[in-house]
């Protein structure tokens, strides 16, 4: 290990390479003699992570190696799910997918070919090129529960999501359902060092989390009530006299419409729906109005509460506003996509994609905000004050849940072969015993992998990607900030493992698009892109030696100059843009997907709030469990449970319980803890066994204790703006696993 | 001489065990092997008026070390620098020194037949490096320095802030300390 190693010896390398296991992308050092990684390190010169790592972080080399990844491309020959594999050359696998997909488009359209994508682990803009040349609209990830809509959103109201946090002027930071201290560890560590200095910091959060039991103010409402809060604060705000009467009467539209609108909507009318007191809301709402500057950070738990996601975003982005922290010092920060490199969307063809086919997007006609008639829609209105367009992958993507149910019901017409990327849908995406069975019924599925997951067992072909180490990276928000993070790869891919821009690239050559793919490296890609900013570097891996950031000159109140990238040039709280696409334009009230005022009788059943979980240390989504040097500190599932509830319930710390929603139960063990409302339970998310039985039906454990199987996609359940599923808010009831109720399995 | 010492601050630590899963891998440590566990008390008090406090472990480094002096082989050693150590191939896994460290500090490896512990990373420290778990902690809530160093952030903190020893009535004298959150927060 590296203790014993002499980092000093000849010929050690020190390659300025980035940890690839969450999108934070701390810049990591690492150690290389002959094309082998002896150390790692965290950068201390990499301006987040200044040296820090997290858990995952250190265990980059234990990754790199593990004897259980996945090291050649697959082919199945048993039958699907059997676990009988025959190892083949990558040229051949990528030939038969090709001659596939291409035989399916022929037969059915190439909207029957259809993708999965995880978190940011890969080159999605790569992904998003193939599908728009291969003619489908199909293309989806995760991002309904993370962000996207969000971005959207706050898009449509103001020209862009405010996404970049001016955080060392600020005096209030309003942490909303996120726990960057179990998540987020870099920005964790500037979130104290503020605070140190007197930044106020507010935590909404129905636990006490990591990052709560820090904060200034702890707001714990009731899973899914955000809406309901954030218009109780926009009530408080304005009718108390806070709010910023010079920005509202420049730069807003809409305001009388608005105060009119929420005027119904007191701290007394939220405070029953979310569970806290009208002084505890009117304290958050003074708070934040009245530490000026302020800024209120985006977290996934909005993006997660399903049908009133949309309205409580459009909320939330009116805070902001009618308090006129927007583009100026210490707020909120509208950067805009960069004018100087080329973002991720100027490299994924989307006018490529033909006109005929985009209407065919699933989901389309139904949530149209995070697809074709709403992202042409922003897109038209951000390339007025822009110049570009935000990411299309991402941000205009077909809806999961309406796939999968595709693969089953061949409606609204059949998706016949789904690729997965980076992603394990049956233990990340919703409803997961919907997931199984689509995947189980799609003609042909292939996975790009680090590990036998349980997707991947089910595939047809199972194909090897390079991890942090092995590949370089571009980190910009997603495409979507002026600012980028560049780092290099460690090593040439060990085995025969492929960057999964490599994967595209074959896989687009190989179906028709020869001509498409100038760039024969991710390196020549990633130089084509930075090519503009005219640093003096020949090369990519020469740019991150001697530059490896670019920052541009951060220009405030540029609105000011070009205006809001909205029809009339302002900020919509009253939002045209959401009209036209036939949602209100002012956010009505929308109670949480299931809840206890308006399903009375199925709270009677189901008398528990379930909350699923966000990240928490030392996995990311469903990754890691298969390594111990991690797995040590969280071997089992743990669902958090208030000890009063737990007593009546007679569960006793470490038992193991059943959760249980209309949709299905799981096993996951009780943490009592009086960190948790008594109505509500917490659930970990992610949980499957690598060490089972990986064949089909066992396939890891991947029902047992997987909170995925409680959650709802029903379509009444979703958000009606972008479809956001609902992860959180549910109903749900508890009860402790004994031999009576241990049969009928799982 | 430099006089190594470590700060844990606990108002920034936020239990992340980073620390914990760096000092294990860099130092090839087995897997029920820790040198430095994290130890969370709480949440105390009842929903939702509640505290929480992690408190990073690691050896004390004691200037006073119990466990040097029960070593009957002088494999556990004291270095000038005050880093506290263990010879392994000196150990003839008595457990002597195991049951003398008041902290806890020292494990066998059933392996090896050698008692291990954290030694400042002694190796990293030689070439000019911090420790692995400072350098890993994102939050900075490990603070590693030189106590003879009046300009040492570990200087500063130790004299101008409420800087305690565990169990410091025993007077073994750690070289590491540690700053407690007063203030309890929340409505
Ligand atoms: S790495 Fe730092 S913040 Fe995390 S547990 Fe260790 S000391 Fe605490
Ligand atoms: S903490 Fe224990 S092992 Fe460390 S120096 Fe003190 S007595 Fe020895
Ligand atoms: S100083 Fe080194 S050996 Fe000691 S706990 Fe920290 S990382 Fe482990």
């Amino acid at each position: 290990m590296s203790k014993n190693v002499d980092l000093e010896q000849e010929g050690v390398e020190v390659r300025k390479s980035a940890c690839y296991f969450c999108h934070q992308n701390c810049g990591v050092l690492a150690y290389v003699k002959d094309g082998k990684v002896l150390a790692i390190e965290g950068d201390p010169d990499f301006p987040t992570n200044q040296g820090g790592l997290c858990c995952r972080g250190n265990i980059a080399l234990q990754h790199l190696d593990h004897p259980e990844r996945v090291n050649y491309p697959l082919k199945r020959v048993g039958k699907r799910g059997e676990g009988k594999w025959e190892q083949i050359p990558w040229d051949q696998a990528i030939q038969e997918i090709a001659a596939r997909l291409n035989g399916i488009k022929d037969e059915f359209g190439a909207e029957a070919v259809a993708t999965a994508g995880g978190t940011q682990r890969t080159d999605d803009w790569a992904r998003r090129r193939f599908m728009n040349l291969f003619g489908s609209p199909n293309g989806f990830h995760n991002s309904h529960l993370c962000w996207i809509p969000t971005f959207m959103v706050e898009t449509a109201i103001y020209g862009w999501c405010p996404f970049e946090l001016d955080m060392g002027n600020s005096r209030c930071l309003i942490l909303w359902g996120q726990n960057p201290g179990a998540a987020g560890m870099p920005e964790m560590h500037h979130i104290t060092e503020f605070q140190s200095k007197g930044m106020k910091v507010i935590v909404i959060d129905p636990r006490f989390s990591e990052t709560a039991a820090k904060a200034d103010l702890w707001l714990p409402l009731r899973p899914g009530s955000d809406l309901a809060l954030a218009l109780a604060w926009i009530n408080v705000i304005i009718f108390e006299g806070l709010y910023d009467q010079e920005f509202v009467a420049n730069c807003c539209e809409g305001f009388g419409e608005l105060a009119d609108h929420v005027e119904q909507f007191t701290p007394e009318w939220a405070s029953p729906l979310t569970w806290l007191t009208p002084e505890q809301i009117r304290a958050g709402a003074y708070m934040y109005a009245m530490n000026k500057p302020g800024n209120i950070q985006w977290g996934t738990s909005v993006d997660q509460i399903g049908k009133p996601a949309g309205s409580a975003m459009h909320a939330r982005a009116i805070l902001r506003a009618i308090t006129g922290n927007l583009d100026a010092p210490g707020s909120d920060l509208l950067t805009g996509p960069s004018p100087d490199f080329i973002t991720d969307e100027e490299m994924e063809a989307n006018d490529r994609l033909p006109e005929s086919q985009k209407p065919k997007q699933i989901g389309a006609d139904r949530f149209k905000l995070v697809t074709w008639p709403g992202y042409s829609r922003i897109a038209e209105e951000t390339k007025k004050v822009w110049g570009k367009a935000p990411t299309a992958e991402w941000m205009c993507e077909a809806h999961p849940p309406s796939v999968f149910r595709a693969i089953l019901t061949e409606r609204p017409y059949k998706v016949k072969a789904l690729l997965v990327s980076a992603t394990n849908p049956i233990n990340s995406y919703g409803e997961t015993k919907l997931v199984l069975d689509a995947l189980r019924a799609v003609d042909f599925m292939v996975t790009c992998d680090y590990w036998m997951t349980p997707t991947a067992a089910l595939s047809d072909y199972v194909l090897p990607i390079a991890g942090a180490l092995e590949r370089p990276t571009i980190t910009s928000s997603y495409g979507c900030s002026d600012f980028l993070l560049a780092s290099q790869r460690a090593i040439q891919p060990m085995y025969e493992r492929r960057n999964d821009y490599n994967f595209w690239r074959d896989l687009g050559m190989a179906t028709g698009q020869k001509e498409e793919w100038p760039w024969e490296t991710v390196e020549d890609a990633y130089y084509h892109r930075i090519a503009p900013l005219g640093y003096d570097a020949g090369t990519y891996d020469e740019f991150v030696e001697l530059y490896r950031f670019h920052f541009p000159e951060r220009e405030y109140f540029k609105y000011q100059r070009q205006g809001f990238a909205t029809p009339s040039g302002k900020v919509e709280l009253y939002s045209s843009v959401l009209k036209d696409l036939g949602y209100p334009p002012l956010p009505p009230y929308i109670g949480p997907s299931e809840n206890e005022v308006d399903d009375p009788e199925l709270a009677k059943d189901f008398p528990l709030v379930l909350t699923t979980g966000g990240g928490f240390m030392p996995y990311h989504h469903s990754e890691h469990f298969q390594i111990k040097e991690v797995r040590f500190l969280r071997h089992e599932p743990y669902m958090d449970i208030n000890p009063t509830t737990a007593a009546e319930l007679s569960i006793e710390d470490g038992d193991w319980v059943w959760i249980e929603t209309k949709r299905g139960r799981i096993k996951q063990k009780a943490n009592l803890t009086q960190g948790i409302h008594p109505r509500v339970v917490y659930t970990q998310r992610g949980w499957w066994y690598p060490e089972r039985d990986m064949r089909d039906p066992e396939l890891g454990g991947c029902l047992e204790s997987n909170t995925n199987v409680l959650t709802s996609t029903a379509d009444e359940h979703c958000d009606p703006y972008s479809g956001a599923w609902a992860n959180r808010g549910l109903l749900c009831r508890v009860y402790k696993v004994d031999a009576s109720n241990l049969k009928g399995g799982k | 001489m430099a006089r190594y010492a470590m700060v844990l601050d606990t108002r920034r630590c936020i239990g992340c065990h980073s620390c914990t899963v760096a000092c294990k891998v860099h130092n090839g440590l087995p897997v029920d092997m820790i040198y430095n566990p994290v130890t969370t008390v709480g949440p105390t008090g009842v929903y939702p008026n509640l505290h929480q406090v992690h408190i990073p472990l690691l050896c004390m480094h004691c200037a006073n070390a119990p466990c040097v002096d029960a070593c009957p082989t002088c494999a556990s050693q004291k270095r000038d620098d005050g880093v506290v150590f263990v010879e392994d191939k000196m150990c003839v896994g008595c457990l002597s020194c195991v049951m003398a460290c008041p902290y806890g500090a020292r494990t066998l490896n059933d392996e090896t037949g050698a008692v291990q512990k954290c030694d400042f990373c002694k190796e990293r420290l030689d070439a000019g490096k911090k420790p692995h778990c400072v350098n890993t902690c994102h939050q900075k809530a490990r603070i590693f320095g030189d106590l003879d160093d009046e300009t040492s952030e570990v200087y500063k903190l130790v004299n101008s802030e409420n800087a305690a020893r565990l169990l410091g009535e025993l007077n073994t004298e750690p070289y590491t300390f540690y700053i407690y959150g007063l203030e309890v927060k929340n409505p």
